[in-house]
């Protein structure tokens, strides 16, 4: 190795470092044209159950409430805003939520199915992030695994008799890590590493992306509290329309 | 490096390039002309009302770190606006599938290049602009791609070695050609997506799906939703300007109260206003179905060519320069 080789090879890494610390945002799509074509064909594969349920689950509720289009539609939108603003952050970069957690716990998994497909559609043709081949993989991870996560952890909280900002909490903040990790296995499997496989491919990608997620999923993780618990303490008639007090946990 | 590869694919940029600016000569002279008898364009656009604050956003903050939509945007002013839509979705979306799939250096570079130089001249979208958009993904292209190039071990392994106390940092030629391979194939199939986003409105690719018989119900959300988030973010921005003005972002735990009251109070309201515009619509008729007046956009012959031809060079060079693919 010569020295110039050895001076760009450790520019290189200093930049991976740089980047890998500072706090991205939408870090998490990934972006478009990154997946093989198999690999996106089979991502997009795997959502069609999903999307097929929730579909169906929004169809029904459609027909029997006239209304709750336009609830499901500016629930969608919201999300797309939150998840497009600037959270506080101690350092002052920019970084955003993800919103998925919050979703889930507010409308229930089958219909974030839809409406988080939407929103990352959005978010590549708006916002140019993520991407259309990706648009399978960064569906499964956002608006499929992890809200379904996020889902289960809040409800088995809430029946052990937790209080409901800590479940909530844990909720969101375990479903923003539970993304993460699966992004990192969609890149994973998609680029294992020479000599160690998907599992040390796996291990490169946790952690690159740590750094980041993990401060983010605990802000996220403490917004989302505190977003619900003012959402209960001042719009209990506003939410029995999403159906989130009443315990049934369909939009 | 193999120079006829490179020969035969600075000849197809050429060409590509020419054809792009041939085909627009053309079409130019009649174009003004039909500019300056309608310049109210806004009127064929169903939903001016809300892509207006759209236009005010874009303008007001232009830079991509700030301006939220400055995509949707220049989707509205661009020169290749009055492009037949559902041409311009097909096109992209076929040169972003075909960029993909050759998975090979010259044909990325060579989207790229050509892509770029086809919003910049036709669509008249500002380079600096284009450009800006085309940084958004490049951290994620960065990181994601230096990971895979290297790797960590105990022992020295690769042809590359970066010795830190505990572990080696090891690279290969093989992998670093990977690494570009890859990062050119992003960024190619980024321009590609962008051809479509920079120069047509969402309201054009929703109807686009709609033609393709995406389910009715999955249309029907998205174009509210469309709608929805511009009047939401306006509403943010008025909610988060005045917390703003009381000190509201002063400090982190300030900053997190007041952007989590902010986020639900934003809800309630949102909520609110789903009421009132489901009654809006309810009382004007609505009965599952928005649709909206369109004008058409005959696909000419000047688009066909371009199509055919682009894609015509796409395939010439993947299989002029074939070099043994990195897999």
């Amino acid at each position: 190795m010569t020295k110039r080789q050895k001076r760009l090879f450790l520019l290189m890494c200093v930049l991976l470092g740089a980047f890998a610390v500072s706090p991205v945002s939408y870090g998490m799509h990934i972006m478009e044209g990154y997946l093989p074509v198999t690999m996106s064909v089979c991502w997009f594969a795997v959502c069609i159950p999903f999307w097929v349920l929730g579909f169906n689950s929004i169809k029904k509720n459609v027909e029997a409430h006239g209304k709750s289009i336009s609830i499901l539609a500016i629930s969608g939108a919201f999300i797309f805003v939150l998840s497009s603003l600037k959270i506080p952050s101690v350092t002052g970069s920019c970084s955003h939520m993800t919103g998925t957690g919050l979703a889930a716990i507010l409308f229930g998994p089958t219909a974030v199915s839809i409406l988080g497909v939407i929103v990352l559609l959005f978010q590549a043709i708006l916002l140019a992030h993520g991407g259309l081949t990706t648009l399978g993989a960064n569906t499964f991870s956002m608006a499929i695994a992890g809200p379904i996560v996020s889902w289960l952890i809040y409800k088995g909280l809430d029946k052990a008799g937790v209080k409901k900002g800590v479940s909530v909490f844990f909720a969101a903040a375990i479903g923003d890590l539970f993304t993460y990790c699966v992004t990192a296995f969609q890149l994973a499997i998609a680029y294992p590493s020479q000599d160690g496989g998907v599992a040390a491919s796996l291990v490169k990608f946790l952690g690159v992306f740590a750094p980041t997620q993990v401060p983010l999923a605990v802000v996220e993780g403490l917004l989302t509290s505190a977003i619900i618990l003012g959402l209960e303490s001042y719009a209990s008639s506003e939410l029995t329309d999403i159906g989130f007090l009443n315990g049934s946990q369909k939009a | 490096m193999q120079y006829q590869n490179l020969i035969v694919f600075l000849i197809a940029c050429i060409l590509a390039m020419l054809l792009v600016v041939l085909l627009g000569a053309k079409k130019l002279h009649e174009r003004r002309e039909r500019l300056a008898h309608s310049h109210d364009h806004s009127h064929e656009d169903p939903c001016h009302g809300h892509s207006g604050h759209g236009h005010g956003f874009g303008k007001l903050k232009h830079d991509h770190s700030s301006g939220v939509f400055s995509i949707d945007y220049y989707a509205y002013i661009s020169a290749m606006r009055g492009w037949n839509p559902a041409f311009k979705v097909f096109f992209s979306l076929l040169v972003l599938i075909l960029c993909i799939l050759f998975n090979s250096i010259y044909v990325s570079l060579f989207v790229l290049i050509t892509m770029g130089f086809l919003i910049v001249y036709r669509g008249k979208i500002p380079f600096h602009q284009y450009f800006s958009t085309l940084t958004i993904p490049i951290v994620f292209v960065i990181v994601g791609s230096i990971t895979i190039a290297i790797g960590f071990s105990r022992e020295p392994m690769g042809e590359y070695n970066l010795h830190l106390f505990f572990f080696y940092i090891y690279t290969s030629k093989e992998s670093l050609m990977k690494m570009a391979n890859l990062m050119l194939k992003a960024m190619g199939a980024v321009s590609a997506l962008y051809l479509m986003t920079l120069s047509t409105p969402s309201g054009e690719i929703i109807s686009v799906m709609r033609k393709v018989h995406v389910p009715k119900l999955f249309v029907e959300l998205m174009s509210m939703i469309y709608r929805y988030i511009f009047v939401i973010m306006e509403t943010q921005r008025k909610m988060k300007d005045s917390a703003e003005s009381r000190l509201g972002y002063v400090d982190f735990k300030t900053a997190v109260k007041s952007f989590s009251g902010t986020a639900s109070n934003l809800l309630v309201v949102s909520l609110k206003k789903a009421n009132a515009y489901y009654d809006a619509l309810i009382s004007r008729g609505y009965n599952g179905e928005l649709l909206f007046l369109e004008r058409k956009k005959a696909l000419d012959a000047e688009q066909i060519l371009l199509g055919c031809s682009y894609i015509l060079l796409m395939c010439g060079v993947f299989f002029a320069c074939r070099i043994p693919p990195v897999v």
